[in-house]
């Protein structure tokens, strides 16, 4: 499967894209996949901070659930609420309208370890 | 053994085809020192069909019970009446039998009714929800308490003092090994006193749990407790022993509670000396991701027909593990096919009659105390407190009213520890006739 | 190939609409007895402003609905229910009927103690049955399912661990192959838990565990035989390492079908065990429940029983409320006494001349199926299997099957599936528990369906698989559809 070149990547299969002092994060379609049919995605509620590799919300499946990790610290100030009538996007367009939250990069610029684009495909190979 | 089909042909048969010599052969892998001599545990000699009915008989007939005595007893159990209809449905080998539908195409039995039982149960309590039943009242206070935490993210719970003592006792367990306050309010009555439950709540509050009607029978308006949990954003539980109530009176749905929880066992489900009853669980809608136990949920099958599955379940112990809801597997589904047969039988205006009878008969006894015997202030359902003015004239007309038939009342210490030792928990259901009642009051009289 | 050598078959099955669908008006309120009065005028504010909408349909109407609907379920009595870890054995009618006794089945709970001495009595022999059955030296009857003994064991553990001041133990462990209720039980007692992977047979690795043991270790929590089927044959060492690091073991007792009079947990070095009575008891499962998890002690545990529990003055049977070093209680009343009156008697028909062959029943039956079906199904673990038997479906993935197609094919030959997918530890589990109760020509009809639906698989003639079941009233369910959009309540 591609892997879109703009992102970064989390090992437990999230994605970053950063653009100025804002991050995008969802899953990637691998996680998405391996899930299967996603059923309900657990939302955090605007101006939440969260931490590098802290759980910020939980996708879920019919007989799966996953917490999903933040790959940078932030505040958060968007929530895909599309997400709560169509959990299913996550699965049909994950890297795009399935988007999960946006947060406002912190000062710390604290991050989990990223993978770029090759990186991920060679750990999804592994 | 009657319970066994095998003959020992066809053990040697399946031990020939399988190249093992004998049956302990197969146990090889249990170290000889835990082997027990086959025959040695200490227990009786087998019994016969008939030996078991006559030794269950023989038993039987050592106790009295709800149906060679008039029953004045409630305190979280009540003897309703349960109809011929609902025992039959639930003896029905395929309803009986079964597991828990984890193969719907072949469950479907169950699962309708667990569905028409959600929704009859959700609109008997004025809820938006209902799960598919806790063990009993007491734990699914415990639960209702627990679910709260993780819905306002606190960890303090507030209860009153007017909240079955058993209940209560249940649901500090369960909290005492968690972190956060466990409050419990007193009430200095026999009734509730919002105010006071009202003050005992702040802002770190995870939810208050009121009963309504209360432990001691009595009955009262909830409003001002909605607007204070709005104020401190915690959550509003309401418990109750005799969903019964709700045929005649306010539903705490209607109240605004965000969580109501109580015990079923007046749907048609025995007394049975404790147990197995029904735990009713209810909440909003919004909340139900965080609801305990299993759910039953509409969908459609792969030729588009309407058929039901469980669902939600990564909610539950098996997927979750230790992040799930609750740690409960086995819930009491049967009783939900009772009570959903029961509601049926009864509808709407069964359920008011029976709730009328109930309230009638309380009523009526209250009407006929005699001096020196009083009922607990405030407007009551169908249980009460009497007090007399002393715990020997108290006795003397417990023991009076068992000379004739009567078990007159739970003695409320028994439940209530600090409690003074004169009162009499009181309850009435459709089962109390009014010549029950003169011979409660007769006994009272030559007693006093 | 033809499947009429199997007993599923469609003959005259009622759709039936949901209670809410039936158009007509509430019939007449049936009668009811009592004071046929109405409620004091005090109660007038209080009413509801607005009916409940419960809809009421005429008797016949009802037993009609509840019938059509109890035909569409499958049960232990229409025909085999191999569930792994659930024991879905025979359950006697005679223990309905003893139970419905009005003098056992109308008591209640708050009754004077002299009223109810009968009662108490079944429940005291029980209390003792069990206890010398599971080889422990006593027993609450307080918890009502087996989850609920793991929390009221660990709470026992708890507490015993305080009262030797360690109070800073707080890791369980937990073998991979556990029920999902250990982990959480111990999350609800405040603990965390520990995974402890399995070794290449499927038993708890001694050197795996060795790393665990520490000084936080409260508990292992473990079922023996395991959920893979296999009895723990370390489980001395076991539970000495344990106590050893200081900590207890809890025994987890879905599977004790397999020792019943022939080997027991207590004298393993076991700490507690739960029992499920609507397992190994035979009390019917109700569809989901209600079932009843008494926790049978050693005496290092004793102390710290719940209250109420039952005990004997001389001739006299008392119910005990309070005890100092309780943990208090789990429940309201003594526990789920309806269930056990029916353990009691379906212990009383075996008695100690034939309780052992209960176990032996079982784990032969349990060993024949594998034998059965060992060479065209995967067994993951070698060897000698207990009360139940796992298998995968790795053999059948290369023709594109998977345990969920097997399962449902087994639906339209007339079985019900085994347990899928439990234990987590190997791929596609099968998890099969004949039980005791089952002939052999059963089990043999049995194995002959999973051998034709392997032979199936290797001539590719896998279509019936994936389409099944198409003989029940509803085919495949769209799980999906009901988690997205929940709808739990009718909406007129």
């Amino acid at each position: 499967m591609s892997v879109p070149t703009d992102l970064r990547f989390t090992k437990e299969h999230e994605w970053v894209r950063i653009e100025g002092d804002t991050a995008t994060f969802g899953v990637t379609d691998h996680a998405q996949e391996a899930l299967g049919d996603i059923v309900f995605v657990e939302l955090p509620e605007v101006g939440r901070s969260v931490d590098a590799g802290e759980a910020y919300g939980v996708v879920e499946s019919v007989k799966a659930v996953s917490d999903v990790y933040a790959p940078v610290a932030g505040e958060v100030i968007e929530v895909n609420e599309a997400l709560e009538g169509e959990p299913d996007l996550v699965n049909s367009d994950a890297y795009g309208t399935g988007w999960i939250i946006k947060v406002k990069i912190s000062e710390n610029n604290d991050s989990a370890e990223l993978m770029n684009p090759d990186e991920y495909t060679e750990f999804l190979d592994d | 053994m009657r319970y066994l089909p095998h003959t020992d042909s066809d053990r040697q048969a399946m031990l020939d085809s399988m190249g093992v010599k004998q049956i302990m052969d197969l146990f090889a892998d249990i170290p000889g020192e835990f082997h027990t001599k086959l025959g040695s545990l200490d227990l009786p000699e087998a019994l016969s069909e008939a030996g078991i009915v006559k030794k269950f008989t023989k038993a039987a007939e050592k106790n009295r019970h709800a149906g060679n005595t008039r029953c004045f007893l409630g305190g979280g159990t009540y003897h309703h009446f349960v109809p011929a209809v609902v025992d039959y449905v639930v003896s029905r080998g395929e309803f009986l039998t079964a597991y828990t539908p984890y193969q719907p195409e072949i469950a479907q039995g169950t699962l309708q009714a667990l569905f028409e039982y959600q929704t009859m149960i959700a609109r008997l309590t004025g809820m938006e929800v209902s799960n598919a039943s806790m063990y009993e009242a007491a734990t699914a206070t415990a639960e209702a308490a627990l679910m709260a935490r993780r819905v306002t993210r606190k960890t303090r719970t507030v209860i009153a003092g007017s909240v079955n003592p058993r209940y209560r006792s249940v649901t500090e367990n369960y909290l005492s090994r968690l972190e956060g306050d466990y409050i419990e309010v007193p009430m200095g009555q026999h009734g509730t006193d919002l105010s006071q439950v009202i003050v005992a709540m702040d802002e770190q509050t995870a939810c208050v749990i009121v009963q309504y009607p209360d432990f001691y029978g009595s009955v009262y308006d909830l409003a001002s407790l909605r607007e204070a949990c709005d104020a401190n954003k915690c959550l509003m539980v309401v418990a109750f022993s005799d969903v019964s109530a709700f045929g005649l009176i306010e539903s705490p749905g209607a109240y605004g509670a965000d969580i109501a929880v109580g015990s079923g066992q007046a749907l048609g489900i025995p007394m049975a000396f404790g147990g197995p009853h029904l735990g009713i669980f209810t909440c909003k809608q919004k909340y139900v991701r965080q609801m305990p136990g299993r759910v039953c949920g509409l969908t459609t099958d792969a030729d588009g027909k309407r058929g039901f599955v469980l669902t939600l379940s990564t909610r539950e112990q098996h997927i979750r593990r230790e992040k799930a809801t609750s740690n409960i597997c086995s819930n009491q589904g049967l009783m939900c096919t009772a009570a959903a047969t029961y509601m049926t039988l009864m509808g709407d205006a069964g359920l008011e009659t029976i709730a009328n009878h109930s309230a009638a008969a309380l009523d009526l006894l209250v009407s006929k105390l005699p001096s020196g015997v009083v009922a607990a202030d405030g407007v009551r359902y169908n249980e009460t407190v009497l007090t007399f003015a002393s715990q020997e004239k108290r006795d003397a007309f417990i023991n009076e009213a068992r000379n004739n038939d009567i078990f007159a009342g739970i003695p409320l210490e028994t439940i209530e520890k600090s409690a003074e030792a004169k009162h009499l928990l009181v309850a009435t259901t459709e089962m109390i006739e009014e010549d029950d009642i003169n011979d409660y009051i007769a006994a009272m009289e030559v007693a006093l | 190939m033809s499947d009429t050598k199997y007993s599923a078959t469609s003959g005259i099955q009622q759709e039936e609409r949901l209670l809410f669908e039936h158009a007509h008006e509430a019939p007449e309120s049936i009668s009811l007895p009592g004071v046929q009065g109405k409620a004091p005028s005090s109660l007038d504010a209080f009413k509801r402003k607005t009916a409940a909408n419960i809809p009421g349909l005429s008797e016949p109407e009802t037993v009609r609905h509840f019938v059509r609907l109890s035909q569409w379920n499958h049960g232990i009595e229409t025909g085999f229910y191999p569930l792994g870890s659930c024991t879905m054995k025979y359950n006697p009618r005679v223990n309905e009927q003893v139970a419905r006794l009005p003098g056992l089945a109308h008591v209640h709970p708050d009754q004077p103690e002299d009223s109810v001495q009968g009662i108490l009595g079944l429940l005291y022999e029980l209390q003792g049955w069990l206890t010398e059955i599971s080889g422990f030296t006593d027993i609450t009857l307080q918890p009502a399912a087996g989850a609920h003994g793991e929390l009221t064991g660990l709470m026992m553990i708890r507490k015993c661990l305080d009262a030797r001041g360690e109070q800073a133990r707080k890791k369980v462990l937990v073998p991979d192959s556990a029920h999902g209720t250990n982990p959480a039980s111990a999350a609800l007692c405040g603990m965390y838990t520990v995974e402890i992977k399995s070794g290449a047979d499927g038993r708890i690795d001694l050197d795996e565990l060795k790393k665990h043991l520490d000084d936080d270790v409260a508990a292992l929590m473990m079922t023996n035989p395991n959920t893979a089927g296999t009895f723990e044959s370390d489980i001395k060492e076991i539970c000495q390492l344990v106590h050893d690091a200081g900590g207890l073991v809890y025994g987890d007792g879905a599977n004790l079908n397999a020792l019943v009079g022939v080997a027991r947990p207590g004298d393993m070095g076991l700490d507690c065990l739960h029992i499920n009575v609507h397992k190994t008891f035979s009390t019917p499962h109700g569809g989901g429940g209600p079932g009843a998890g008494p926790v049978a002690v050693n005496d290092t545990l004793k102390p710290f029983l719940p209250v109420p529990r039952i005990e004997k003055d001389g001739d006299v049977f008392k119910v005990i409320t309070e005890d100092e070093q309780s943990i208090g209680s789990v429940l309201s009343t003594l526990g789920q006494t309806g269930v056990y009156m029916r353990a009691n008697a379906y212990i009383s028909a075996f008695g100690h001349n034939h309780i052992h062959k209960i176990a032996q029943d079982a784990v032969l039956n349990a060993n024949y199926v594998l034998s059965r079906l060992k060479d065209v199904y995967h067994v993951p673990f070698e060897g000698l299997c207990k009360h139940e038997c796992l298998l995968t479906d790795e053999w059948q993935n290369k023709h594109g099957v998977k345990t969920l197609d097997i399962a449902k094919r087994l639906i339209d030959l007339g079985f019900h599936p085994m347990t899928v997918y439990f234990p987590l530890i190997v791929h596609g589990a099968m998890l099969i528990e004949p039980t005791e109760t089952e002939s052999k020509e059963t089990l043999d009809s049995f194995c002959d369906a999973m051998l034709e639906i392997a032979a199936q698989c290797e001539a590719g003639d896998t279509q019936a698989l994936h389409d099944a079941p198409v003989k029940p009233i509803r085919r495949r369910l769209d799980e999906t559809q009901a988690a997205r959009k929940p709808v739990l309540v009718w909406q007129d």
